[in-house]
């Protein structure tokens, strides 16, 4: 306990304490002459400073809106009719998760910018470059990326939702309508954590920021902070105060959430809820809801998609729409754009390794009994969730280029081993999340019983720990590898020069104009994370005993 | 007003499922009656009550709700114009709303001003004890407040049906023989016709004017209590209204009078000296039932058992105490019968050591008998209507 308390402290608290500090201390760390004061804060509240929060405050709250718009009714007709195309809904959303909101965004952003693949097929609409280029794609496309966010919180509400709710307003008087305005409040906590989860991912994103809206002219939050590091001369007090607003902003919906909901309770779920039961749609209903479905699917995923895929199959300059495999043999062929990827598959490798392994422990100490300590650490480690990555990066970069670090002769700023080990702590809190679920169903005795009859103690866990735990831990690995395979707001901050990670590299093609073999690394990087994630499952499947295959699987009454 | 109910050859299969859920269940209430329809799990009564309501809709036969027809197969009247009210097996209370609101939206389809819908809401939470508790959430109730608002929810509209999905079965033992008698009360008090379903057959008993026995969908029987506990249908309803063991025995003669004789079967050695029992009237008689020779099923209740204290009466059947419970007011026995299997409840004032030999006496009063070709088609679980023999 002690030494996993000695990492969160090195690794996520304090980085991100003294970073934060900064904003009200600079003095503290030599970084002006003030012991107090307010002054950045105010700063960064005024003038042309504000402008980018004022930008990343408005677009953050209507994304968040289009994301329960769309999520809430798609999660109604998955779960209550019998919609076409409900069963791949999930799947769908998860896709969409997986993908880093840079990826769909610089898809979009080939597709519809001057010169891209909706000129070079003859469609020469500059409306459509103006409307997605600005403030209005890059809205849509958060909004997008809260849609399954939404549909993920509100599908599970609705699935404990039993039908008696609505049977007993039908019963007493009211109407389907009735009804159904009668039972919508009951899903408050659902909608409102859409929302709130929804605000803190738009405004937290850096991926659309540094990408869409960048090359749109239209600057959001996190860009406006690691732009305040980045250009010469540096400003990290400044950095320090958007970092606060940032903090702030996704704090308080989530804090006002908690508040609301506290003291009430919406419990639903209990041991006789009576499944609800699927409303058939007509002809006509079920081809409106199956077409909206498939419009949906393909604006989040297939467009985007397109655009990426035949960007990459373009030469970069030309008008013409004349495909060519051109791009995918010169990452094979010239040296350094296959390095990238690589790169990125053994960090993705080493974070999510090393990251299940410590929020397996971390896990373990949660789900132990409640102590101040635990207590502690629990809201550490759900804080550290909320945290947006830039402004994590931004505390690494400050803090491990402070001089009491070459004092300490802990001289990791620019390595590969500090930019791992940022991987490793801002996955580490979702991964501790993710798994105190499925260890805190660990009972004791499962243990014990085995050792009482005669196993030892790493057999004891084999055999009594790891069959229940091997899924979720399975499905964390797989998330923090995808994350960090593709992750851009840490590797931006924090590659050691020489060394870019695939979205850098990716990046850096695209902003020379080498947008053909940038694409193709994208898609190239896409069809490994898709192929690592399909590859683990299938070995799980075939060589994980049945067991454990059975554990956490429904069974049919 | 209290409605009548008539269901005529209701019929019912979920989607998916081939088995019926309801078979050609055919059933009459009187206007202001109790029913208790009683059944195991998955006997088919809560879908019973749902088509009533209306949540479900019935594939075949017809249901009346006073002089309409509410459900024939072809037509079906929406819950909310069937002008019922229920409560849920899990009280089914929108967490969303305090108790006053739940209470007062039953009242919505009286389309009433809403400060009298908060009114009389107010009025009804009083009549069940609740109105210092109107302002408060479900959650911040107990078990027993939450039943009660559920009840006062299905009471304030004043529906001439009643409907109650084993309100009770949520509750602790004492809380529960507590809302029984306010359920009770309050229902018969609002004049409603009520259908109230239970698995419990003490609960069914305690509250029914009348009750209906299901099994898998069969209405098995259908009367007073006081006919389905005397008068058994069938071995099925036998042993759901509470047994305390059964004997195989064999019809060894007749008399003149319609009462049989009687020997346990696989008993040669004179051990065993059942009395003569006399076949239940109207229930099929000796012209149908059981003749010399016959097999068949003795059902006995705990209070046909009689636990002697001395030598001095015959005994009907001897064993040995395999369990004592001090109940009280006396000991409850389970008794051990040598070849025979094993009584359970048995009652008496005294006390007898486990272990220890004992004589028990039959009353015939509380013995039913069975052919025994009924008792294998309820014990293969293809039971359905047979006639019943009593003492």
């Amino acid at each position: 306990m002690p030494l996993f308390w000695l990492l969160l402290c090195a690794f996520i608290l304090a980085p991100c304490a003294c970073f934060l500090l900064l904003a009200v201390s600079p003095r503290l760390f030599d970084q002006g002459t003030q012991w107090f004061t307010l002054t950045y804060l105010r700063q960064s509240l005024t003038g042309s400073t504000v402008v980018p929060v004022i930008n990343s405050l408005w677009v953050s709250s209507v994304a968040a809106l289009i994301g329960l718009f769309v999520g809430f009714p798609l999660a109604w007709l998955a779960a209550r009719t019998t919609m076409p195309g409900r069963r791949w809904v999930s799947g769908g959303m998860w896709l969409a998760l997986l993908l880093p909101s840079w990826l769909p965004a610089i898809g979009w952003e080939r597709l519809v910018q001057q010169d891209g693949v909706m000129y070079r097929i003859g469609l020469d609409w500059p409306w459509v470059t103006h409307l997605i280029m600005g403030p209005f794609g890059v809205t849509l496309l958060l909004g997008l990326r809260c849609v399954p966010f939404s549909y993920l919180a509100i599908s599970a509400a609705l699935n404990g939702l039993g039908q008696e709710f609505e049977d007993a307003a039908r019963v007493h008087g009211a109407s389907r309508f009735g009804a159904l305005r009668l039972i919508v409040p009951i899903l408050a906590p659902a909608l409102m954590s859409a929302l709130a989860i929804g605000f803190a991912e738009s405004i937290s994103d850096f991926g659309v920021a540094a990408t869409l809206a960048y090359n749109s002219n239209f600057t959001l939050a996190t860009y406006a902070l690691y732009a305040a590091i980045g250009n010469f001369p540096p400003s990290f007090p400044l950095a320090a105060a958007t970092a606060w607003l940032l903090v702030a902003a996704v704090a308080i919906p989530l804090a006002l959430q908690a508040r609301a909901l506290r003291g009430r309770s919406y419990a639903i779920l209990s041991g006789r809820t009576r499944q609800a039961v699927r409303r058939r749609l007509g002809r006509l209903e079920a081809f409106a809801a199956g077409s909206g479905l498939l419009v949906f699917f393909l604006i989040i995923l297939g467009i985007p998609g397109f655009g990426a895929v035949s960007a990459s199959l373009l030469g970069d300059f030309g008008g013409s729409f004349t495909l060519t495999w051109s791009n995918y043999s010169a990452l094979f062929q010239q040296a350094g754009l296959i390095g990238p990827l690589e790169r990125s598959m053994f960090y993705g490798v080493i974070t999510a390794s090393v990251t299940v392994f410590l929020g397996f422990i971390a896990a373990r100490l949660l789900s132990a009994r409640r102590t101040a300590a635990t207590g502690a650490m629990d809201y550490l480690l759900l804080a550290s969730v909320a945290l947006p990555g830039v402004v994590f990066g931004a505390g690494y970069i400050f803090a491990y280029n402070l001089p009491i670090m070459s004092t300490l002769h802990i001289n990791l700023y620019q390595t590969v081993q500090l930019l791992v080990i940022a991987y490793i702590a801002s996955s580490l809190p979702t991964n501790a999340r993710v798994l105190v679920g499925s260890v805190s169903q660990i009972q004791p005795s499962l243990r014990d019983a085995a050792r009482a009859h005669g196993a030892g103690a790493v057999s004891a866990w084999a055999r009594g720990v790891l069959p229940v735990v091997s899924r979720p831990i399975m499905m964390a690995w797989l998330y923090t590898f995808c994350g960090v395979f593709l992750e851009l707001p840490l590797s931006q901050l924090l590659y050691a020069p020489g060394s870019p990670p695939a979205a850098i590299a990716i990046e850096d093609n695209l902003s020379n104009y080498h947008f053909g073999v940038g694409m193709a690394q994208a898609v190239l990087a896409v069809f490994i994370a898709f192929a690592s994630v399909a590859i683990v499952l299938g070995a799980y499947r075939l060589l994980a005993p049945n067991g454990w295959r059975r554990i956490g699987t429904t069974v049919r009454g | 007003m209290a409605e009548p109910i008539s269901i005529t050859s209701l019929t019912k299969t979920y989607p998916g499922s081939k088995v019926p859920a309801l078979k050609s269940v055919s059933l009459d209430v009187a206007p202001g009656n109790f029913l208790v329809l009683l059944g195991p799990s998955g006997s088919g009564k809560t879908t019973l009550l749902r088509c009533l309501a209306g949540i479900e809709r019935i594939d075949s036969g017809s249901l009346s709700i006073g002089s309409r027809v509410v459900a024939d197969g072809r037509s079906h009247v929406p819950p909310e114009q069937r002008d019922l009210s229920m409560v849920f097996q899990d009280y089914a209370l929108w967490p969303h709303l305090t108790s006053l609101d739940n209470v007062a939206f039953a009242l919505r389809r009286r389309h009433l001003p809403r400060s009298e819908c908060r009114s009389r809401a107010l009025v009804m939470l009083e009549r069940v004890g609740l109105s210092e508790f109107a302002k408060r959430y479900p959650n911040e109730l107990s078990g027993g407040q939450q039943q009660r608002v559920a009840l006062a929810r299905a009471l304030i509209a004043d529906t001439g049906l009643i409907l109650c999905d084993e309100p009770l079965s949520n509750l602790d033992a004492d809380l529960r023989e507590r809302m029984r008698v306010e359920i009770s009360s309050l229902v018969r008090e609002a004049g409603a016709t009520t259908v109230y379903i239970t698995h419990d057959q003490a609960e069914a008993f305690a509250l029914a004017d009348h009750i209906g026995v299901l099994e898998e969908g069969v209405l098995v029987q259908s009367g007073s209590p006081e006919d389905v506990y005397h008068y058994p249908a069938t071995p099925f309803v036998a042993r759901f209204t509470g047994l305390a063991g059964e004997l195989s025995v064999r019809v060894t003669g007749q008399g003149s009078d319609g009462t049989l004789e009687l020997t346990a079967a696989g008993v040669t050695d004179g051990s065993v000296r059942l009395p003569a029992l006399r076949p239940a009237p109207g229930a099929g008689g000796p012209a149908r039932g059981l003749r010399p020779g016959d097999d068949a099923l003795l059902a006995i209740r705990p209070t046909g058992i009689v636990l002697l204290r001395s030598a001095e009466e015959t005994p009907h059947l001897s064993g040995r105490v395999a369990d004592v419970a001090f109940r009280g007011r006396g000991y409850e026995y389970a008794i051990d019968l040598p070849g025979l299997g094993r009584l359970t409840g048995v009652f008496a004032r005294h006390r007898a050591d486990r272990g220890d030999s004992v004589d028990l006496r039959l009353d015939p009063e509380g013995c039913h008998l069975f052919p025994a070709e009924a008792a294998a088609r309820a014990s293969d679980g293809t039971g359905s209507p047979a006639p019943a023999l009593t003492a």
